[in-house]
């Protein structure tokens, strides 16, 4: 009797954030150790396919530059196409990071130690990559300078009612605190990278980005003060940055961008994105490094349950889209919603959208979904694809049936969007391998408090 | 090369120069008198040089500016000339702008009786031609590359022979024209070489009006036109409302008559839809054989003594009825009345529009001599021509006419007797189909290169004088045809000048009379007197018995003559090339137009490949969708699918028709058939999507519903409520546009004239595939109704509206578009980036970008057709409509000077001016009393996309189309 209610307890318990029992010690070596081994075949195979892939996006850029955008498939009426999908789809990806560095450390969810590294990395190299589709995209990319507010000669200042302007600074505001977030996290960690190397070389360069950090008191106070000011300061930036990229669209008159409803919803795509990136690219990850202790089951099942949470958000945005368009009984809205989504000549990215974004997340009512971790990288593909399908409907449906009927015209991709779509996947790809090969994937420091705590709690616990 | 100056003890400089050979120099005079035998050298040589000189340097002829004739030409101010267009033989008027010596402008002339201001596409785009570098430069004789003497040589010893033969085996060819010194030059050629024929040949149908009037009068005789008295007009295929050559004056007139309350009525009986079947009250879709049946069923309700022809022929009963009640509404009409036939038809319904204009006592239409030399120019007297040259009858053959190998119907295979012939000479502009396979091939001057004189289309002399020098060795039609009597070194300014002055009976007073002449164009007062010969109705009732009662089963084929490139001769511009067709917005092509119904029937969709075929091998064409079409029969447009390799820019584009037509029926035949290829083709059509979706947009209402219509548009104008105070317009200018969708017949002229005044670039069919042409102007054209197979059609130009409250200003990171104080959406070129936000956020898109570096891709010859007032755009650039914010200024500058207001009417935009239907009125919105705010204070004002609240600056009047109330 004692015996099975303490089965049925166990079962309740939520599963464990570390597996097996460690110490400093092996923590330490799981965590960091795979920094000093050489590259395996895995890992260089990937890498110069992604080197590969790399290559597509510069000549995509180098074509893109040399002869001007019109190799790109954009026209008029959709003159904006891959460039803003893309731009939007990747500073959507990067919302994961902030959030679960930031918002979940002010609510001190535990779980979030495992992982926020990996997140932030992942943030930036997603806004590296966003952030060269707005340049590309213009017509004369040599002079994006403009977009800053600079005291040039000729005495124009950039137009501040613009929504693009406030992208400059949204975007650059975000990525810069994303940097020194990341960059703030990793500096124990490089500190004991430093400690830990073997030869002069990597002491030398890992001693360097470590900046004279020697773990005192001292150092830790001023690091948590930072810590928690820098999580104070990024929070709200995970909700202005997709906000303010929703007003690209949201402050235009154009039916299907013109939507009140654009900034939460747009907000909880992002993160939604976001969460589904982390794990496409963690399910990997923590198995090829060896991190399933300290990325376990509990950690993928909270991630499954935001994206549960954001893809309920998102698919009730598209309920109020279609139902405001329909309540309002505005000509032009309806025939967005109702007819060119619907019905046009785009619909089947439409339906793929609505069964990536809304059908594929409601599996994660169910425990054996959020557990089955092939499972969950299908899935986090597919919201992935959806989500990148439902900037498609947003950007080039809207644009490509407008007011006025003669004006209608289809949009036709070019090799060079698609290089470009690709390219940009690949870098991201070949940034992460390099950030897992030579830094730690995971924040050691903070795991090792978080075992100190654990134990600490499992302790009290026993105590009492 | 040795100077035969250079003398014998020459100065030196250095040892080097002293060995050296001799290079020719200014410094070095000569050391002593040249002999005799160098003076002839010399004398000859400047002779040769003075000959082909007069190709190379400005010529010493005194051209005249139009009405402003400043003491000496200022840079930066252009200069307007009048001078004609002959593209139908006859004359239109032009008035073309020179800037810096160069035309960059071509516009209709306001005096000249054909244009009255108004202008065709054709006329406009003939500038881009003139700047064309694939024309041929020189005189080739089999390819190779001769001099104008070389010819003149020749000439002379080939007239040496000719004349010992009068003439025997001497034939021309030449282009149809109205020029009393051509004229005359045949006659003097007739008086040396008595034997010689003269024939003409175009593709455009000339034969059938000649034949037609030859049935009902026994004599040569051309239908004159007069719209503005019309009342009631039934068109049978007649298409007086395209923006082809003479249809200016027409359009004028008609446009006029479409104003409410008092308006004419239209009815169109055709096989395709036209641009005049767009504009039509009513319109019945009939299959091409059945056009002339349907006119000569209506003679037989209108006169009774062809009453045998009403019941003759077999129709259904809505045709019939459409038949009873267009009679009853032409009976009606009276003296308002018209029937118009169209050029192609059979020359037996001509003689029935005869019959039948004569029986209503119209005065909208009235016969004259006709003004063309030769009216007889079509398949058959080329075939005449053919037989003999094939016969080896034809020794010399004198080409002047377009290009007959290529638009030779297939059966006369004129290339073939071209070959027999031992000398042809052939006056070309390209080298072309026929320049390949003659001997001398001249190149021709330009038009805007040439002088010359011709009729105009009620018969005013008109006078055609150069703008440029010949940029290469052209020479005119006056020249070549006086180089066979020895007179090649006379130019065609001599003979003209000399020509007109043995025509005035005040020598003294010539020099005077001859300026005005030329400034102005022409001589007023010389219209051919109109005349009204008896019809013998027994002929045309002869011969209408002896029309079948009924047509052939089967599928039909109907030619038609491109609206854009005409016969084919104007397939290598870019501005034709790319204008979308007024009715099918198709460009850079000729396509297989089928009715809906027909395309059902054979299985084939849009875009599809088909093979054509006709007693002959197969023409590949792709299938364009075309409501309005008749059921049973396929369109296609003559001019493309070009071979020749001078013109690359029409070289394999579109289909040639001439293996579908045959010289006894060039221009429809039964028993063409239809197959299907499996294959696709990639239609570069500018609109895609031709339902307005119940919107309001182009407004279109019948006569008797207007007052609700008005009613309903009373919420479509006004300023929209708003949070922010508006900027204050009171003071100054408030420009603004009124577009009378009344008065506009979609005709596209407006889409040239922008495209000439505002250097906007042609970017090729790819680009236009993908939705990227350039025009800041377009017309769009939307059908109505349910009946997919009959159609009405309403359309909309439309460029930028100038909203004063503008979507695509707030959104410009960079300040690139903003508002000037009069109210103009700027774009700042320098200061674009290209974001393309604005474009996104304009509702109309009407903005263009600039995808490629599309100027950059201009010869250097091309970019002397720019307006030099207007920038050029660079690659990554946005750009649209300015309102002609150059010509803008250019008015405040003079009224400046002469401390004034500028006036009303003193700025013409350019769509304004060339549009032949006065459609579009553009002034200052703060003179209650000027043309645009009286116009847009109409009950039939509205404001596209009120609802939004842009405020546009431009106003749209309603159309209101005037039904018949017995065919509602």
């Amino acid at each position: 009797m004692a015996e099975s209610a303490l089965q049925a307890r166990r079962e309740l318990d939520p599963l464990p954030l570390i597996e097996g029992r460690h110490d400093d010690g092996t923590l330490n070596k799981t965590l960091l150790d795979y920094v000093w081994q050489r590259p395996q075949p895995g890992w260089l195979t990937l890498f110069f396919i992604g080197m590969g892939g790399t290559g597509l996006l510069l000549a995509g850029i180098a074509v893109t530059l040399a002869k001007g955008i019109g190799m790109w498939g954009n026209n008029i009426p959709v003159a904006w196409a891959f460039g803003i999908i893309n731009f939007v789809w990747w500073i959507g990806i990067g919302h994961a990071g902030t959030l679960i560095s930031a918002i979940l450390l002010l609510f001190q969810q535990k779980w979030r130690t495992s992982i926020n590294r990996f997140a932030e990395a992942m943030t930036l190299f997603a806004v590296m990559q966003a952030g060269l589709f707005p340049v590309l995209h213009l017509g004369r990319p040599w002079f994006a300078y403009w977009l800053f507010p600079y005291p040039s000669t000729n005495s124009i200042w950039p137009q501040f009612k613009s929504p693009l302007m406030w992208d400059v600074f949204a975007v650059s505001t975000y990525f810069t605190t994303s940097l020194l977030f990341w960059y703030l996290g990793l500096i124990p960690d490089l500190a004991s990278l430093r400690d830990a190397s073997a030869k002069r070389s990597t002491r030398f360069i890992y001693g360097v980005f470590a900046i004279g950090w020697r773990g005192s008191a001292r150092h830790w106070h001023h690091y948590k003060i930072a810590y928690l000011l820098l999580a104070g300061l990024a929070t709200p930036l995970v909700l202005s940055v997709h906000t303010i990229v929703s007003w690209d669209f949201a402050l235009s008159i154009l039916p299907g961008w013109h939507t009140t409803i654009f900034p939460p919803y747009f907000v909880a795509g992002a993160v939604f994105s976001g969460f589904a990136m982390v794990l496409t690219l963690m399910v990997p990850a923590r198995r090829f490094l060896k991190l399933k202790h300290v990325i376990t089951l509990r950690h993928l099942e909270a991630m499954s349950k935001v994206m549960l949470l954001t893809g309920l958000i998102v698919a009730y945005g598209y309920l109020m889209e279609h139902f405001i368009a329909w309540y309002s009984g505005d000509e032009f809205e309806s025939h967005v919603f109702f007819q060119t989504r619907a019905r046009g000549p785009y619909r089947g990215i439409y339906y793929l959208m609505i069964f990536c974004n809304i059908v594929v997340p409601q599996s994660f009512w169910f425990p054996w979904a959020r557990r089955n971790v092939f499972y969950l990288w299908i899935a986090s593909v597919l919201i992935n694809v959806g989500m990148w399908c439902e900037r498609f409907v947003i950007v080039v449906t809207s644009l490509h049936q407008d007011f006025i009927p003669a004006n209608w015209a289809m949009y036709y991709p070019t090799w060079v969007d698609f290089s470009l779509l690709f390219g940009t996947i690949a870098f991201f790809g070949t940034l992460f391998l390099l950030f897992l090969k030579y830094l730690p994937a995971v924040a050691a420091t903070e795991l090792k408090e978080l075992r100190h705590e654990l134990e600490h709690e499992w302790l009290e616990g026993a105590k009492r | 090369m040795k100077l035969p100056l250079a003398g014998q003890s020459r100065p030196w400089r250095s040892v080097e120069e002293l060995q050296s050979p001799p290079a020719p120099s200014r410094e070095l005079g000569p050391a002593e008198p040249p002999s005799r035998r160098e003076v002839l050298q010399l004398l000859g040589a400047s002779a040769a040089l003075a000959t082909m000189g007069g190709c190379l340097k400005p010529p010493d002829e005194k051209i005249l500016p139009y009405t402003k004739q400043p003491p000496e030409v200022t840079p930066g101010n252009p200069l307007h000339y009048a001078t004609c267009s002959t593209l139908d033989g006859r004359a239109t008027g032009l008035l073309v702008t020179a800037s810096e010596g160069r035309p960059t402008k071509v516009e209709g002339s306001p005096e000249h009786p054909s244009s009255k201001g108004g202008i065709g596409v054709l006329e406009q785009a003939q500038l881009l031609s003139l700047y064309d570098p694939q024309r041929l430069k020189v005189v080739q004789y089999k390819s190779e590359l001769r001099s104008w003497r070389d010819f003149l040589a020749t000439m002379i010893a080939k007239s040496r022979v000719l004349r010992d033969r009068r003439g025997e085996g001497l034939r021309f060819l030449m282009e149809p024209s109205s020029s009393p010194l051509i004229a005359h030059l045949r006659q003097r050629l007739l008086e040396v070489y008595p034997r010689a024929r003269f024939s003409s040949w175009s593709a455009i149908p000339l034969q059938q009006i000649h034949d037609g009037a030859q049935l009902a009068f026994g004599s040569a005789y051309e239908t004159r036109i007069d719209l503005s008295r019309a009342q009631a007009v039934a068109s049978l295929d007649a298409d007086f409302l395209s923006a082809m050559p003479g249809n200016a004056r027409p359009m004028k007139d008609w446009a006029a008559r479409r104003v409410p309350p008092n308006m004419a009525r239209l009815y169109a009986v055709e096989a395709h839809l036209s641009v005049t079947g767009m504009n039509a009250d009513h319109r019945l879709r009939l299959k091409p054989s059945q056009v002339h049946r349907f006119g000569l069923a209506l003679l037989g309700r209108l006169v009774p003594r062809h009453a045998a022809l009403a019941k003759r022929f077999s129709f259904s009963a809505e045709e019939l009825r459409f038949a009873d009640v267009l009679a009853r509404d032409l009976q009606r009409a009276g003296a308002g009345a018209a029937v118009l036939v169209g050029a192609r038809q059979p020359p037996v319904l001509h003689a029935a529009m005869h019959a039948i204009n004569a029986a209503l006592g119209s005065s909208v239409v009235s016969q004259a001599k006709p003004v063309l030399h030769e009216m007889d120019a079509g398949p058959r007297a080329l075939r005449v021509l053919a037989e003999e040259m094939r016969r080896g009858a034809v020794d010399t053959l004198i080409m002047t006419a377009y290009n007959p190998v290529y638009g030779a119907t297939s059966d006369i295979n004129f290339a073939m007797a071209l070959s027999q012939v031992n000398t042809s000479v052939y006056r070309t502009l390209y080298a072309d189909e026929t320049a390949e396979r003659a001997g001398w091939v001249l190149p021709a001057a330009h038009p805007l290169e040439s002088w010359g004189d011709a009729r105009a289309h009620d018969g005013t002399i008109s006078f055609q004088q150069p703008l440029i020098a010949p940029l290469y060795a052209g020479v005119s039609e006056a020249e070549m045809l006086a180089a066979l009597f020895g007179e090649g070194d006379r130019t065609a300014y001599t003979q003209l000048r000399e020509f007109w002055q043995a025509r005035v009976p005040e020598l003294g007073r010539f020099d005077l009379t001859w300026e005005k002449w030329i400034a102005d164009g022409f001589i007023p007062g010389t219209a051919v007197k109109a005349e009204s010969p008896a019809v013998n109705h027994d002929a045309v009732l002869a011969e209408a018995m002896k029309v079948p009662p009924a047509e052939k089963p089967g599928l039909e084929i109907n030619v038609v003559a491109d609206t854009k490139v005409l016969d084919g001769r104007f397939g290598n511009n870019g501005w034709l090339q790319e204008l979308p067709d007024p009715v099918t917005k198709l460009t850079w092509e000729n396509a297989a137009l089928l009715s809906p119904a027909t395309a059902a029937e054979l299985g084939v969709e849009q875009g599809d490949l088909v093979d054509l075929t006709l007693r002959g091998p197969p023409a590949r064409a792709p299938v364009v969708i075309a409501p309005g079409h008749a059921d049973g029969a396929v369109t296609v447009a003559i001019g493309y699918g070009r071979r020749s390799d001078a013109e690359t820019l029409c070289k394999g584009i579109g289909f040639d028709t001439s293996t579908l037509r045959h010289s006894d029926l060039p221009w429809f035949a039964p028993g063409l058939a239809l197959v299907a290829t499996g294959r696709k083709a990639r239609l570069a059509q500018t609109q895609q999507h031709h339902s307005m979706e119940g919107r309001i947009i182009a407004v279109s209402a019948a006569l008797p519903k207007l007052r609700e219509t008005e009613e309903m548009l009373e919420e479509q104008r006004g300023a929209p409520l708003s949070f922010h105070r508006p900027w204050d317009y009171s003071k100054g200018y408030r420009w603004g546009m009124a577009i009378d969708l009344s008065r506009c017949t979609g005709c596209s002229s407006c889409v040239v004239a922008c495209q000439a005044e505002n250097n906007v670039p042609v970017v090729g069919k790819d680009r236009v595939w993908r939705s990227r042409e350039m025009h800041w102007l377009r017309v769009d054209r939307y059908f109505l109704g349910e009946d997919a197979a009959n159609p009405g059609v309403v359309f909309q130009p439309l460029m930028c509206v100038h909203c004063e409250s503008a979507p695509c200003e707030y959104v410009c990171p960079v300040n690139a578009t903003v508002h000037s104080d009069e109210g103009l959406n700027e774009m700042v070129y320098n200061r674009c980036v290209g974001t393309r936000y604005c474009s996104n956020n304009c509702p109309y898109k009407v903005r263009r970008f600039n995808f490629f570096s599309y100027t950059s891709e201009y010869s250097d010859q091309e970019k002397m057709a720019f307006n030099p007032d207007v920038t050029v755009r660079s690659r990554g650039v946005m750009e649209k409509c300015t309102y002609c914010v150059q010509r803008i200024e250019r008015a405040r500058i003079h009224s400046r000077v002469e401390g004034r207001e500028i006036r009303d009417g003193e700025i013409q935009t350019a769509c304004q001016q060339a549009c032949p239907a006065d459609a579009i009125v553009f002034g200052d919105l703060n003179d209650s009393g000027s043309r645009v705010s009286r116009l847009l204070s109409s009950e039939r004002r509205y404001d596209l996309l009120h609802e939004l609240g842009t405020r546009p600056r431009t106003g749209y009047l309603a159309r209101v189309m005037n039904p018949n109330p017995e065919l509602a």
